[in-house]
């Protein structure tokens, strides 16, 4: 990408949106879609929902760019947030459209344990902080890392992450403690 | 039991709390505690933030190019419906009448008319006839205001609004107003079609990509039906003999207009 693509020139699209820009709002989509997409992806697991997902974040930005500042977050984080959470409610709402797309979700999730390959990061729009979970997360066994991604993507409970990755529970609880127990140690060395 | 003094049970129940894996009474529990004790607190949102760090850690991947052809539409809704709603406002503001300040201000403005008027009064002869050219222009414009006898909405299959159809037979003008966020790919079409009881569906016209469009139809074609459909078709829509060929998209009632 040529366009230079750090928070402050995050900042100041979303600070143009809040003023009903238009051209800001595809700015920020041209810089961040594919990004966005990807989370909305993985949170949902199908294209179409993820379009939808992504589809009603940007227009929740549209609306709501004006509250951005407040939350004193780095423009990726707020963006995620509104990412993950638009994703989550379209995931609740299809599950209980339809209880087969379990099925399909359970057969994504398998796929997505057996890639042992850590996501390669975007650093030029990623925040710090990000970075540091990058970092701390390499030193993860790679199951331990997946099993703590799926949990807060998909906002699974240890007992659904057990039943959906045909682990026994007392597995799924441990990988998640000692994870979270060596990034706490990692992450504190950020700080 | 004090968890603040347990710095390690706090971190590892904030990191719980935030990965969303500390669920019921123990969450419950937790967040109490969080609200009472600025520590514990602090550690909550600072590992919130931590964790939701993993939403900038996935692998990008390249969205279909509609959807932002579908954000730029309803963005557009959206700047339409607040322009509309701020049009609205000054004809809401006429609480200005009742103001006893403004009467007294007009019975002077109406004594200082008069004398202007008795120095000129061509000029107000003037205006007076701008003002019957101005009538005569509004009823011409009210006359060519399109009639609406017939109305439709479509609704998709989750019952959302997609498109908004009103019919003047006046015109023999079918206008079309598309209002949920569907956009066909660019090589396909939507094609509407008038269902007629016992009757095979009859083609009114293919639509274009627009949002607000205008078909020719005269009152024949809608005359005692009482359904509307859009079906998706290929790039230019297919013969109306041989009726629908794709998907059936958005479908609703027509209804003849007696008010």
């Amino acid at each position: 990408m040529s366009v230079p693509t750090d928070d402050d020139h995050l900042m100041t699209l979303i600070e143009r949106i809040a003023q009903r820009d238009e051209a800001a709002l595809k700015a920020l989509y041209d810089l961040t879609a594919r990004k966005l997409y990807g989370l909305s992806l993985r949170v949902v697991g199908s294209a179409e929902a993820a379009e939808d997902a992504l589809q009603e974040s940007f227009l929740h930005v549209w609306r709501n760019a004006g509250d951005y500042r407040a939350t004193l977050s780095p423009p990726m984080a707020w963006l995620g947030l509104i990412v993950r959470s638009r994703s989550l409610d379209i995931l609740r709402r299809r599950a209980a459209e339809r209880s087969h797309l379990t099925q399909e979700l359970d057969e994504t999730l398998a796929d997505t344990l057996d890639g042992d390959t850590p996501d390669p990061l975007d650093t030029i729009l990623a925040s710090q902080q990000a970075w540091a979970l990058h970092q701390c997360l390499g030193q993860l066994e790679p199951k331990q890392r997946e099993v703590i991604s799926l949990a807060y993507l998909r906002d699974l409970s240890h007992r659904e992450l057990s039943e959906r990755l045909a682990l026994p529970l007392g597995t799924v609880k441990t990988w998640i403690r000692r994870g979270l127990d060596r990034l706490r140690d990692c992450m504190a060395r950020f700080a | 039991m004090r968890i603040h003094r347990h710095p390690e049970l706090v971190q590892r129940l904030a990191a719980a709390h935030a990965l969303g894996t500390l669920r019921g009474g123990a969450r419950r529990r937790f967040e109490a505690i969080a609200r009472e004790q600025p520590v514990v607190r602090a550690a909550a949102l600072e590992w919130q933030s931590r964790v939701a760090s993993l939403n900038e850690l996935q692998r990008p991947a390249e969205p279909a190019p509609q959807v932002w052809t579908r954000i730029h539409n309803l963005v557009q809704a959206d700047v339409e419906r607040t322009a509309m709603a701020q049009a609205r406002t000054p004809a809401e503001e006429r609480g200005v009448w009742h103001s006893l300040a403004l009467w007294r201000g007009a019975g002077l403005t109406g004594v200082f008319t008069l004398l202007l008027a008795a120095v000129f009064v061509p000029d107000l002869m003037r205006d007076l006839q701008q003002r019957s050219a101005q009538v005569a222009e509004l009823e011409r414009r009210l006359l060519a205001t399109p009639e609406v006898r017939y109305v439709s909405v479509l609704n998709d299959e989750q019952a959302r609004p997609a498109m908004l159809i009103t019919f003047d037979p006046k015109n023999n003008r079918l206008s079309l107003q598309r209002v949920g966020a569907y956009q066909e790919a660019a090589d396909r079409s939507l094609q509407l079609w008038a269902l007629p009881p016992g009757a095979a569906p009859r083609s009114l016209g293919v639509l274009t990509p627009e949002r607000l469009q205008q078909l020719a139809v005269q009152e024949s074609a809608v005359r005692e039906v009482p359904a509307l459909a859009i079906s998706l078709e290929p790039l230019g829509g297919v013969p109306s003999e041989r009726g629908p060929t794709g998907p059936v998209l958005f479908q609703g009632a027509l209804i003849q207009k007696q008010i």
